[in-house]
This record gives structure tokens, C-alpha cells and sequence, in this order.
């Protein structure tokens, strides 16, 4: 009841603390993207190959470029305040809705690969870090050496002339069938066969992070006090590894998974480009090169919050996993 | 007995069907298919009359129709006007609309549409239109199968940017009295085009089905066309060889990969239909600088640079030798002369080494004459290895070069308003006429600060001005043709800018699809004859 009750306490607590903290990031973002020069006027007139001075001054006026920064800057905030989040002159389309059509393969893509990741890797680490410097263990450390160092681009290449190329058993790139257009279920089975490359390729890398945290955390408690009093008490060793070291050893794991929700979202840009998956990491790496401030300006908003939002999760995990660790 | 290439024309003339005479000969259409294209980057928008972006151009030619289409000998043919005809001083052009004509939506095409599209869009908000339509007046609609356009100086040039990639014709029913730039109709087209638009889902894909009423009886032959936007080049590759994209032009893949994608059977490539783009790769001196105000420097510059080397080993063979400001596709019209200072020849190292001498420049103890930075135009991997070769062939003449890249934003600025440059690499297209695509990389009214595309350089002279001028307004063909032999001349001898390749744009295509490539403007082409074999 009283857990119950503070930790809704302890949510509301974190989520004003949050208001402060966006306001800053609102802040230094808008400062920081408007020290890349050039602007989106010169970029657009750029892509057009051709362009005559009524022209770039029309762009200009439009995108608000002739406004001083202060000016430009207050617009800015009283969009995020009233959570509209601009319009983006270059999609021409509110930013609100292009990254509402963006998230959603972006949190299905960031879902599966920590699931996938985590499952392994937890997995792995711990029927590596149960019996160190077996052969079980070698093999399992240098697959997850291997899977952190190769970079991903050149994994998810690799997969595509193996699955889509050689194999003919997946496609290539995109989220859907473009030529099919299928409906209902035959749509979800669809999606799920696009989804499987890149989640694997993403998964990897980070599957072999934790591994490598998962071994090191169990090798660290199987000697703890309490596993000695486990194994005094008759307990097996079975019994002793899930019930007690799991558990303690999966914190940092969740430490992890709440810093690498940003890194994620990053991360997947070039699985996203590899893959052509509609995800929002490319969105916001056009948005950089095309100077769509307002655009790219929105993603790391909505970036700003997910890392917040998840974060809060992550501390009331903790209190799940361990209660001794108080919510306060 | 008429010939086949004059039926044909007849043919074409007479509206029944539009195909240069090769393609016909390949067997019958059948209706059905659909074509999936890879677009390179995904389009920001789909208003092609407000922007010239190419990715735009590729789907809204599917959609958009214009007043004409051309020809391989670079001659406007029928397309929603049916024939034209230019009065004795070249001021008044009539235009004969196609009757029975529909939009997409259902309402019918009428002269009052093509004088909102040129007098209220193209005119007005066009990147390119404001200057090619400066001279345009008035367009009168006197019937509703009648425009007739006034002008207030000669501008055959007009003729040259018809199409309905260059000048798409809107219905002036949705557009009249909204705001033009940010209409409803912008990402939700209707145009006269074989294809309707039906749905974009950002970072994926474009649909166009099938439009049931297009004005050409029994065409499109193809139920849709899909564009795709795959942003990495070894994805698309692949995505061509397991016949996910069957189409892929202006370099969707990559130069590398075309000659072992078109090794496989039932994958080919051509560098037709770019007629009426050809980008010039160049090397853009800013001449207000030393040491390149002075012009023995850039001759000599000009000589020390390799052209058959840099086709052959940078863009894998897809590309001429240049010669000067205007590209040899403007040869069917007579503009194009190979008749000026030649730099590409075989002792142009030493020639080089003789001129920056004389021009005061002598090799000090180690060997280098001066220093520079060399910066890169940020359009791909090509222009880093050109880049690269730069240096090694500036090095040779006792030049050190600090190569400098950086991203499009940063560079557009450095190069057009900044101007803070000395020598950078660059690529501009003559597109359809020199007016369009001339006037503004040489002539002094073009060096406008901010304005990205134009005459960075710096350089101008009067008579290259007065001779760009008349050839603006001049109407019979041959004596335009000599003032640009003239221009072309007096611009090769001052060297504002090395013109180093006529590049060659490639496409790359699936051989089930026909009638892909059958005019100059390619990819930027309605497809309405395109159809698939089984």
C-alpha cells in the first residue's frame, strides 16, 4: 500500500524535476545547432541546382531566417511549450507528424533489438560467467568480442548477401513489401520479415555489452557472503544462480539499458540507412545535413524525453530488483 | 512513301503516340506490372513548380504533365499542346490545346490553367522559371483550347523548358487564391500525368497508380509505380540484383557497381535520356583572389589537369573530355563548337610549368611554387578520390594543395556567400538551353551573393555579357548558334573555371521493364509508354 503510494509520489517527484532539465536541453540544443553554417534556405536553393536571388530571399523570409536569433529562439520555445513542435519547411509537414509517422518503426526497431539483446545477453553472460575459463566460456567471450568489434554496417551488408542475395530468404531493405501492399495479418508477417536483419544486426552489438557485464557482474557475486551462506544452507547450485546471483548481478545490467536507450536511438542511424528502415535516427541525420533546425530540433525534444521517461523506469526497476535501494 | 522516322513523327505530331522510332519496334504493351524505382534522396516535397530538386523531378514528370515534351534532336514535340506557333518577330507564341483533357480529380484542362500556371506559379515562385519566364507578359486565353503567350523581348529559349518536369501545369482551380507556397496540393498532387498520386509514406515509399483517364488512349500500360528511397548505395545494389527496385537513375548506383550489377542477366544500364541535364565537373577558380586573378595561372592549372585519367579511374568511364562552357549535347543544335583554346593536351605539364613561371611564380628550394586549399564539393565518394587526384596533379606543376571537406550547407556558404575559396570542385548542368544554364555561371549580372548555383567565380567580361545577351533574344537559329561559338571562345580563353568532363549520368534498370529511356529528359519522363514483359 505505502510502496504503492510512494512510489507514485516518487514519479510525480521525478517528472517535475524533468521540466527544468527539457528547458535546458531545449536551450543548449537550439544555441547548438544554430552554430553550423549555412542554413536550410542554401541548402534547399542547393538541391534545386539553380536558384535566383528573389528566390533565396522568398526561402529566407519564409523559414523566418531574416528574424534575429533571439527572435527565432522565443518562437521556438513557445512551440515546445504548447508542444507543437514547428513546421518543417523542407518535408513541409508539421514536425509533430513526421516524427509521429517515424516513431513507431523506431520504437518496434529500439523494442526487439533490447529484448533480443538483453535476453542474449544476459543469457550468454551468465552460462559464461558460472563456469569462467571453461570452453563454454572462451566461446561465448570471443563471440561477443567479435560481434562488439565488427562494425555494424559491414554486419548488416554481410547479412544482406547472406539472407537476401545467396539465400533469397529475406528482403533487403524497407519495412514493408512495396510492390505488394499487404493488408491485416499478411502485413504484420510482412513487417516482421524486414524487422528480422536489422534486428539482428543491432542486437549484436549490443548483446556483447552485456555479456561482457553480465560475466563480470556474476563472477563478482558468486563469491559474495550470501552465496556462501546459500551454498552452506544445502541450496544447489542451480537454485543459488537464479534465485539470488541472477538478481543481484542484473543491476547493472538495468543501469545499462537505461544509459544505452539514447545510444540506441544513434546508433540505429546507420543500421537504418544499411536497412532503409523508416526509423527516426535517419530522419534526424537528414534533418543535420539539410539544416531542417525545426525538424531536427523535435527529434532531440522527443529524444530528450524518451531518455528522461526511461530513466525514471529504469529507477523504479532498481526498487523491484533490490529493496533496499529506497525510492526517494 | 513516306519514311518510318516521318510516320512516326506524324504520329507523334498528330498525339496518337509519343516514341522515338527504336522504341516502338519492341514487341506489343501489355497492361499490368509495377515498377519500382529507387530515388535518390527522398524528395522533400512533391511541388515541382516550386522546387527544381532532381528526386522531385524524378515522380512529379509521372504526374504532372507539361505543354511539350522533346526529342533525342533536343526539338520540342506535343504533349498538352498539340502545336504552336511563334510570330515573325518572335513576341507573340501561340500554343493549341489537346481538347477532352482531364485533371485527375475529373475537372477538365483548359487554357485558363496554363495562363494561372505561367503568370501566377512559375513566374513567380519557380527556382529557375523567374528567370526563364522574365520576359513572359501576358497569357491570353482566348478559347479554352487557346494560350497565347506575350512577350516583351524574343525568348526562344522559353521553348527549351516546357516540359512537365520544368514546367508542370497545375489546376487553377485548387491553386487560385491560396497561398502558392504552402498549398494543401502540394503533397497531394493532381496533375493531368499518367499516374495518380496515392499515398507517400515518409522515409519508404511513394505510390502512383494507374490513372484510367489519361489523355492518351490505351496508356499507361503499367498499374503503378512505386518510388523507394534507399539511402545506403550497396543496399540499392543489392535491392537491384534481387529485382526489389527494377529502375535506378541520375547514379542511384553506384558508378563502381554498374559494371558488375549489368554482368547479370536481366540487368543493363544506359546513359541515355540525360540530354538535356549534362553536368559539366569543373574546377571553380575564385578569381578574386591571388594568385588565380591572374589568368596565365589558370591556363596553366587548366593544362596540368589529366581529363582521360579522371574519367577513367574516378568515374570508372562514364564520362568525355570537356572542352568548354557548353557540353557537345548542344551539337544537334549547332551551339555546341569544339573550336577554342585546347587544354587537354598531351605535354600539359610542362606548358603548365612555362606559364607560372612567366606569370612570376618561379619553384622556390623545395620545389613548391605557392600554396593553396583545395576544397571538395560534398556530393559523394567521386569527388574525394577527384579531390585526391587534384592534388597529386597540382603538386607535379609545384603547387601544394591542403585538401578541405566539408558538409553541403557549409560548403554552398563558403562557396556563393562567403566567397572565402580558392580553388574548389564543382559540377553544373547546361540543362535544356545556355540562357538557363549559362547565363548564369559567367555572366556579371549573376554574381549574386547568397544565391547558391550562380557565378562564383567572379568573373565576367562585357563582351561575354553583350554576346550572352543577344543570343537571349536572338530567333534564327544559326546566328545564335554563332554568338555562343563566340562566347564559348573568349570564355575557354580566360578560364574562369576548368571544364574538365562532360559527366554521364547512368541509369540502371531491370530489362522485363520496355520503354523506359525514350526521350532526353529520362527519368524525368511521364513512363506512360512503359510497359512489362511477362
Amino acid at each position: 500500500m505505502s510502496v504503492a503510494r510512494d512510489r507514485a509520489r516518487y514519479i510525480g517527484w521525478r517528472l517535475a524535476q524533468a521540466v527544468p532539465t527539457l528547458l535546458l536541453i531545449v536551450t543548449l540544443n537550439f544555441l547548438l545547432v544554430h552554430l553550423a553554417p549555412g542554413n536550410a534556405a542554401d541548402v534547399l536553393a542547393g538541391e534545386a541546382g539553380s536558384a535566383t536571388p528573389q528566390y533565396m530571399a522568398v526561402l529566407r523570409h519564409e523559414f523566418g531566417l531574416d528574424q534575429p536569433l533571439y527572435v527565432q529562439y522565443l518562437d521556438y520555445l513557445r512551440n515546445v511549450v504548447s508542444l507543437d513542435l514547428g513546421y518543417s519547411f523542407r518535408e513541409g509537414m508539421p514536425v509533430r507528424d513526421l516524427i509521429a509517422t517515424r516513431l513507431g518503426p523506431t520504437l518496434l526497431l529500439m523494442g526487439t533489438t533490447i529484448v533480443l539483446s538483453i535476453g542474449l545477453g544476459v543469457l550468454l553472460g551468465l552460462l559464461a560467467g558460472t563456469r569462467p575459463n571453461s570452453l563454454r566460456d572462451n566461446v561465448i567471450s570471443v563471440f561477443a568480442l567479435v560481434s562488439y568489434a565488427t562494425p555494424l554496417f559491414w554486419v548488416g551488408l554481410m547479412l544482406i548477401v547472406l539472407f537476401a542475395i545467396e539465400l533469397r530468404w529475406l528482403p533487403t531493405s524497407g519495412m514493408v513489401n512495396i510492390a505488394a501492399f499487404y493488408t491485416g495479418w499478411a502485413k504484420v508477417g510482412d513487417i516482421a520479415r524486414h524487422l528480422v536483419l536489422p534486428a539482428i544486426t543491432l542486437s549484436l552489438f549490443y548483446m556483447a555489452l552485456y555479456v561482457r557485464l553480465m560475466r563480470a557482474s556474476v563472477l563478482e557475486q558468486r563469491d559474495m557472503d550470501y552465496v556462501v551462506t546459500a551454498r552452506s544452507k544445502g541450496l544447489t547450485e542451480r537454485a543459488i544462480t537464479y534465485r539470488h546471483v541472477l538478481r543481484n548481478a542484473s543491476l547493472p545490467i538495468v543501469t545499462m539499458a537505461g544509459v544505452q536507450i539514447g545510444n540506441l536511438l544513434g546508433g540505429s542511424v546507420v543500421v537504418e540507412t544499411v536497412f532503409g528502415w523508416p526509423g527516426i535516427g535517419l530522419l534526424a541525420y537528414k534533418a543535420l545535413f539539410a539544416r531542417d533546425l525545426n525538424l531536427l530540433l523535435g527529434v532531440f525534444f522527443v529524444a530528450a524525453c524518451l531518455v528522461i521517461l526511461v530513466n525514471i523506469v529504469v529507477d523504479v526497476i532498481y526498487t523491484m530488483l533490490d529493496p533496499r535501494i529506497a525510492l526517494r | 512513301m513516306t519514311n518510318r522516322r516521318d510516320f512516326l513523327q506524324t504520329l507523334a505530331a498528330s498525339g496518337a503516340i509519343l516514341l522515338p522510332g527504336h522504341a516502338l519496334a519492341q514487341g506489343s504493351p501489355k497492361q499490368g506490372g509495377t515498377l519500382v524505382m529507387d530515388i535518390l534522396p527522398e524528395p522533400p516535397t512533391l511541388a515541382s513548380y516550386l522546387s527544381t530538386s532532381g528526386p522531385i523531378g524524378q515522380v512529379s514528370a509521372k504526374f504532372y504533365d507539361g505543354l511539350c515534351e522533346y526529342d533525342f534532336n533536343l526539338k520540342p514535340v506535343p504533349s498538352l499542346a498539340t502545336s504552336w506557333t511563334m510570330s515573325g518577330d518572335g513576341k507573340t507564341v501561340t500554343f493549341k490545346l489537346r481538347d477532352g483533357v482531364k485533371f485527375h480529380d475529373g475537372s477538365p484542362f483548359s487554357s485558363a490553367d496554363v495562363q494561372f500556371t505561367f503568370m501566377d506559379v512559375l513566374k513567380k515562385f519557380h527556382p529557375r522559371g523567374i528567370n526563364t519566364f522574365r520576359s513572359l507578359q501576358a497569357v491570353d486565353a482566348p478559347d479554352p483550347q487557346t494560350a497565347v503567350f506575350h512577350l516583351d523581348t524574343p525568348a526562344p529559349y522559353m521553348m527549351m523548358a516546357l516540359s512537365g518536369y520544368e514546367s508542370p501545369i497545375v489546376p487553377k482551380k485548387l491553386f487560385a487564391g491560396t497561398d502558392i507556397q504552402n498549398s494543401k496540393y502540394a503533397n497531394n498532387p493532381v496533375g493531368t500525368g499518367p499516374f495518380k498520386f496515392v499515398e507517400w509514406q515518409r522515409g519508404q515509399y511513394m505510390r502512383f497508380d494507374r490513372n484510367p483517364d489519361y489523355w492518351r488512349p490505351g496508356q499507361p500500360h503499367l498499374d503503378r509505380i512505386v518510388a523507394r528511397f534507399i539511402g545506403d548505395a550497396q543496399t540499392r545494389s543489392a535491392a537491384m540484383q534481387t529485382q526489389e527496385i527494377n529502375y535506378g537513375g541520375f547514379g542511384a548506383i553506384p558508378y563502381f557497381d554498374v559494371g558488375r550489377l549489368t554482368k547479370i542477366p536481366g540487368i543493363a544500364s544506359t546513359t541515355r535520356g540525360y540530354e538535356m541535364q549534362s553536368p559539366i565537373v569543373e574546377l571553380d577558380f575564385n578569381t578574386r583572389v591571388k594568385p588565380f586573378d591572374d589568368v596565365r595561372v589558370r591556363r596553366a592549372i587548366s593544362y596540368a589537369i589529366d581529363r582521360k585519367f579522371v574519367i577513367d579511374n574516378i568515374w570508372f568511364g562514364f564520362g568525355k573530355p570537356a572542352t568548354g562552357p557548353i557540353s557537345s549535347n548542344f551539337a544537334p543544335s549547332g551551339i555546341y563548337t569544339s573550336d577554342v583554346r585546347n587544354y587537354n593536351v598531351p605535354n600539359g605539364v610542362e606548358m603548365a610549368n612555362k606559364l607560372l613561371d612567366e606569370a612570376g611564380y618561379p619553384r622556390k628550394g623545395d620545389g613548391t611554387r605557392f600554396e593553396i586549399v583545395h576544397d571538395v564539393t560534398p556530393y559523394g565518394d567521386e569527388w574525394q578520390r577527384f579531390g585526391e587526384y587534384v592534388k597529386q596533379a597540382l603538386a607535379k606543376i609545384g603547387i601544394k594543395a591542403t585538401i578541405r571537406y566539408e558538409d553541403v550547407p557549409t560548403w554552398l556558404r563558403r562557396i556563393y556567400t562567403d566567397y572565402d575559396f580558392q580553388l574548389t570542385s564543382n559540377w553544373l548542368q547546361n540543362l535544356a538551353d545556355p540562357v538557363i544554364g549559362i547565363d548564369r555561371e559567367y555572366s556579371s549580372w549573376s554574381i549574386k551573393k547568397g544565391t547558391v548555383f550562380v557565378n562564383g567565380t567572379g568573373w565576367s567580361s562585357p563582351e561575354t555579357d553583350k554576346l550572352m545577351k543577344d543570343a537571349a533574344v536572338e530567333i534564327d537559329p544559326k546566328k545564335r548558334a554563332d554568338l555562343y561559338h563566340q562566347f564559348q571562345k573568349l570564355v575557354v580563353d580566360a578560364v574562369p573555371l576548368i571544364w574538365v568532363f562532360e559527366l554521364q549520368f547512368v541509369t540502371v534498370y531491370d530489362t522485363r521493364f520496355k520503354n523506359l529511356v525514350v526521350s532526353p529528359l529520362g527519368t524525368y519522363s511521364p513512363f506512360n509508354a512503359v510497359y512489362v514483359e511477362s
